[in-house]
């Protein structure tokens, strides 16, 4: 239990560090990068916290991360939703140790002090002790609560600006593809979350996660065991033989867009219309035919919304930062309403598949993110220990605030440490950023 | 433990009077690695730190294992009787001397190279005498710059600096002290029932605040209000809620509090739980001791609730020791405080009294270990509290009865519901924090009662006192001398609390006001 | 001193099996049943070779104070235990030590993982052996005595707040 004591500078500058085709592997593994990451991205920016499905009735909440800032996310007596700190205000006890639960108020264990749910103090015992108003002291909450489609985006500071600057375009239409799955256009997240520990940077989560080149050899025993896979059509035929590409829209947010590598109707559900009949039919009353053909080739985006929201096809996936190299990456299948429950249940089990520390592909990307960060533990600023990431920086496309490029480019990598770099260097508060 | 182990010391230089205000203080506190790198060699060096008690030692030769904040020491007798504390560390390259937690030995011998110490931490011989400039290293075990002992209680400092260890405890430590020992009608201890340790993942400061926090029992021990505690004395002294007890929360300056429950017992051995007829023999001791109203008062009295700043925890017939071993990480040990009595049950009975309330698998300890580990994980460095020193958010709040306590003599005290046991603490804690004051002496905050209570909220009112002496003057107190030699019985340094109003002014007389249990 | 019949040793080893099960799941009312009138629960500091109440125990039980224990566990707000620890316990190497009169001791070694989720979610392992003596009663084999060493338990540990 010896401390590290690790001596770094007092400022880093970020403009050196990420460069627009390197950037340096310090930047995972640095305790001073960590701590500025939980300052300016997770308090002065806007975090995905979570959806409003999971807490549907009065009382009902569920403890999440601000960062590293813990958190519940609470249905309010109104029917809003409040986000406030997990903490009394008292002494600062964890109010709920537990994920999730109903309560009609929030009760301290040490000296009773209740809360309301949306964190207003309601009463201590033993109230004449007390000088203060107790108005004054209710829980911490964040500067900004706001939702887009159900999704709970919070911002501790409140100087982020507005929600719909933070997604921008791009965000706010890779959300509104994830809900457009559902015919009634909400998604309903209510299979539960599972957490895979990692022991590593969280930021290897938004590059993986997003990185098209690796699944031939990341992921080649999955491909082994489960041939056949819809993947090898929009992803794992190699450079140029997909239609599919890497996006980067402005903010930061970046996709895997395997829309035009598609070749049948529903490939992304790894299945056929006569197996899921009522959903799609429920699709085509919804929305009309031609926007269901679109929405059942399409399919779901697979996307990074900055900072912390993975939008993992038919699973939503959310990156927990603690330390920095401990991360939690927690999913959940993304569920539909309108239908049947067959459909969800296929979800289901296409998300034991796919995520979690059991599953098929995650437990490679995790040993090669644990790798990764063993090979930049004490990493210095200087010559050595940079990360190239110049993969089709030549041959990348731009046009209305996107950027994209073969399937197996850095593009996604590249789209979101440029905009690392200027939320980072304090260039831009938050909002859209104008590419590198 | 990988969140703490992974948490890098930033900087220097916190601001602890930002920090620690009157009626708040800042949560990074507890989390901060810097806090606890700075807490090490403010408190655990630079001041008094409890060691362990002379009965624990009684034969030349028995030592037992301790740490002076993170710093590994023994405790020993020498053949001599003399009490030495020194480093359980090797001169030569470091190895631990005694891996286990207590012994006997005729000295000290390093497994490595097999240099060998006498009890007091003098090099008796090293093997190979001519590779040696002189056939001997000039080496010594690393010693504390001063040790003293007060009634049995040993103490050491590290730096030397801290001066005497009678300031260090001041009127409010020294009384303390007495009255635990007094409870012995030899007035002295036998703490030889053993030690149990229990460890807990949060800071080491949960603990002076919860052991010593009168508001929080109703609460966080609310389970054992239908099992244990109903009948028990913590009814009638504690448990009735705001305002309803005669008991007090006390804060004697220089960081040491007491819960004072003596007004509150309505018969005589409540705090034992049992009457009289079953300790018979122990109360005639107590009485041809101290003889029949020195006596009484103990009886009815009973052992101290308090804290001797920083690590000391009087927990009535138990005595209890704070190791802060990380920011996240401390043991918490206690051992039964026994008696020297003909009485053959006494003893037996505080056995099992203390194996309800503290420990791992005891009644108490347990909640108070949940609380305190939920509080440390509210804090984690970069949740509430970052490493950049923003304290926008994250704060404790400690105002409870902050204006309707009373001070005078050097104390300050409130309803047992009142936080002036916490703020006592924590106001100490700055003052030392701070380089305003030595871990020194208790002459209380400084402040006589306000005639504006509004503006005791407002300002540091709360001054330090200074040090006595120049920081870094050494004490010419070697480790070995003793600065206080043991006070007779019945000798008081400190103020006592006069029984006025509770009896009819007389404990020896029938108890007029005792209420029905329950 | 191991002479038992097979169906003797079959109850005592499915006894020993049910009362870990119990006490895994924290069904404190039907643990609580398999004691007898005159239970000794102890959890000594070290080996435990000293007399229960000469030094202090983790656990020296008598049946009342078991009582009392179980009465706070099933409060349901007894804070360290609240939620329940999710535990589950490998018990093996069943010796019927000594047969006395309708008495057996019985010892075994056990493996415990708790799941800590009131504060910390850790996942704590403790290890030890504990040493049964069971009786044939009207009602069936019961429990008088339960001694567990735990082999760590000379460090300071986390709460040991449930039933071990």
């Amino acid at each position: 239990m010896a401390l590290t004591v690790q001596s770094s500078p007092a400022t880093n500058d970020y403009r050196q560090i990420v460069q627009d085709d390197r950037i340096h592997g310090s930047l995972y593994t640095d305790p001073i990068v960590f701590a500025d990451e939980m300052e300016r991205i997770f308090t002065n920016g806007w975090v995905f916290v979570g959806h409003e499905s999971e807490v549907p009735d009065e009382g009902n909440w569920v403890a999440r991360r601000l960062g590293t800032e813990p958190v519940l996310m609470v249905r309010n007596r109104d029917g809003g939703i409040s986000v406030v700190a997990n903490r009394c205000a008292h002494r600062g006890t964890t109010l709920c140790p537990q994920n999730e639960g109903t309560n009609r108020n929030f009760r301290c264990p040490y000296h009773g002090w209740t809360y309301d749910l949306d964190g207003t103090l309601l009463g201590v015992p033993g109230p004449k002790g007390f000088h203060k108003d107790t108005a004054d002291l209710g829980l911490d909450r964040p500067g900004q609560v706001d939702d887009y489609r159900g999704f709970v985006f919070a911002n501790r500071s409140g100087t982020a600006g507005t929600l719909a600057e933070h997604l921008g375009a791009g965000g706010t239409d890779l959300i509104d593809r994830a809900s457009n799955m559902s015919p009634t256009g909400r998604v309903r997240l209510s299979a539960g979350w599972i957490g895979q520990r990692i022991d590593s940077n969280w930021k290897m989560w938004p590059e993986s996660d997003n990185d098209g080149y690796h699944l031939n050899f990341t992921h080649a025993s999955m491909a082994q065991a489960i041939p056949d896979t819809y993947y090898d059509e929009i992803v794992m035929g190699g450079e140029g033989a997909s239609d599919s590409v890497t996006r980067a829209y402005d903010g930061g947010h970046i996709e895997l867009d395997f829309r035009r590598g598609y070749t049948t109707e529903l490939a992304w559900l790894g299945t056929k219309r006569e197996k899921v009949t009522d959903y799609c039919d429920a699709l085509e009353r919804s929305v009309g035919t031609d926007k269901a053909q679109t929405i059942l080739w399409d399919g779901p985006p697979h996307a990074l919304v900055f900072p912390n929201l993975f939008l993992a096809e038919m699973n939503i996936a959310r990156i927990e930062p603690l330390a920095p190299g401990v991360t939690v990456h927690h999913h959940t299948p993304l569920l539909v309403e309108g239908t049947d429950e067959s459909v969800n249940r296929r979800l289901v089990l296409q998300s034991e598949a796919a995520m979690g520390p059991a599953s098929f592909f995650l437990t490679d990307d995790a040993v090669i993110a644990e790798r990764m960060h063993r090979a930049f533990e004490g990493a210095v600023v200087g010559d050595d220990g940079w990360i190239d990431l110049s993969r089709g920086l030549l041959r990348e496309h731009t046009e209305d605030g996107q950027r994209w490029s073969d399937i197996t480019d850095e593009t996604t990598n590249r789209g979101f440490w440029h905009h690392y770099r200027d939320v980072m260097a304090n260039d831009i508060v938050n909002g859209p950023a104008n590419g590198v | 433990m990988v969140l703490a182990a992974e948490t890098p010391i930033v900087g220097t230089g916190r601001d602890y009077t930002h920090l620690v205000q009157d009626y708040r203080v800042h949560g990074s506190l507890y989390t901060d690695p810097s806090v606890f790198a700075d807490e090490m060699k403010h408190i655990f060096t630079d001041g008094w730190v409890f060691v362990g008690h002379e009965s624990e030692i009684p034969n030349g030769g028995d030592w037992v294992a301790r740490r002076l904040g993170t710093e590994r020491v023994l405790m020993a007798r020498t053949p001599e009787g003399e009490i030495s504390v020194v480093a359980n560390r090797c001169a030569h390259r470091g190895t631990t001397l005694c891996p286990q937690s207590e012994g006997n030995n005729r000295n000290f011998r390093c497994p490595y190279h097999a240099w060998t110490y006498a009890l007091d931490g003098t090099l008796l011989g090293a093997p190979f005498p001519q590779g040696f400039r002189n056939g001997k290293p000039d080496v010594r075990l690393d010693q504390p710059g001063q040790i003293g002992i007060y009634r049995g209680f040993v103490f050491a400092n590290q730096s030397g600096t801290a001066g005497p260890l009678s300031e260090h405890l001041g009127p409010g430590g020294s009384d303390l002290l007495d009255r635990a020992a007094d409870m012995s009608p030899t007035g002295r201890l036998q703490l030889n029932g053993g030690w149990i340790g229990q460890r807990v993942d949060s800071n080491w400061k949960m603990w002076p605040e919860s052991d010593n926090d009168g508001y929080h029992i109703i609460f966080a021990h609310e389970s054992l209000a239908s099992s244990l505690l109903a009948g028990s004395q913590y009814e009638d002294v504690i448990l009735e809620g705001e305002g309803r007890t005669k008991s007090v929360a006390r804060d004697y300056g220089g960081g040491h509090v007491e819960l004072d429950f003596r007004k509150s017992y309505t018969t005589e051995l409540a705090w034992l739980g049992a009457p009289r007829g079953k300790v018979s023999a122990y109360c005639d001791d107590l009485e041809d001791a101290y003889g029949v109203e020195k006596a009484k008062s103990i009886m009815w009295d009973g052992p101290p609730h308090a804290f001797v700043f920083p690590n000391l925890f009087l927990g009535e017939m138990n005595i209890a020791r704070i190791d802060p071993l990380a920011p996240g990480l401390t043991e918490h040990h206690h051992t039964p405080l026994l008696v020297e009595t003909s009485d053959p049950g006494i003893n037996r009975r505080v056995v099992l009294q203390s194996e309800a309330a503290m420990g791992p698998a005891s009644f108490f300890l347990p909640e108070d270990v949940v609380i305190a580990e939920r509080m440390h994980r509210a804090f984690d460095v970069g949740g509430a509290t970052d490493l950049h020193g923003h304290t926008e958010r994250g704060w404790v709040e400690l105002g409870r009865g902050i204006e309707r306590e009373q001070s005078g003599g050097g104390q300050r005290w409130s309803d047992v519901t009142d936080e002036t046991t916490s703020r006592g603490f924590w106001h100490h804690y700055r003052c030392v924090m701070s380089g305003s004051a030595t871990s020194g002496p208790a002459e209380g905050n400084g402040a006589a009662p306000p005639t504006d209570r509004r503006a005791t909220v407002k300002a540091d009112q709360r001054r330090c006192r200074p040090s006595t002496r120049p920081r870094g003057a050494r004490s010419r107190n070697s480790s070995t001398t003793r600065l206080c030699s043991r006070m007779s019985p019945g000798t008081k340094t400190g103020w006592r609390w006069s029984p006025t109003t509770f009896t009819t002014g007389c404990r020896s007389g029938p108890v007029t006001t005792s209420r029905a249990p329950g | 001193m191991d002479r038992v019949d097979e169906a003797t040793r079959r109850d005592i080893e499915a006894f020993v099996y049910r009362e870990a099960r119990l006490a895994d799941e924290s069904r404190y009312g039907e643990w609580e049943a398999l004691v007898t009138d005159d239970m000794h629960y102890w959890v000594p500091f070290g080996p435990g070779n000293y007399e229960p109440g000469t030094r202090v125990s983790y656990i020296n039980d008598n049946r009342a104070r078991l009582g009392t224990r179980i009465r706070q566990l099933a409060t349901g707000i007894h804070h360290a235990q609240d939620p329940p620890s999710s535990m589950r316990r490998v018990v093996s190497n069943i010796e019927i030590l000594s047969t006395d009169g309708d008495e057996f001791e019985v010892g075994s070694n056990f493996v415990l993982y708790e799941h800590a989720v009131q504060a910390t979610g850790h996942l704590r392992l403790w290890a030890g052996r504990a040493t049964h003596r069971l009786r044939h009663t009207p009602d069936g084999l019961r429990m008088a005595a339960k001694k567990v060493e735990l082999v760590n338990s000379t460090s300071p540990l986390p709460n040991l707040a449930f039933i071990i």
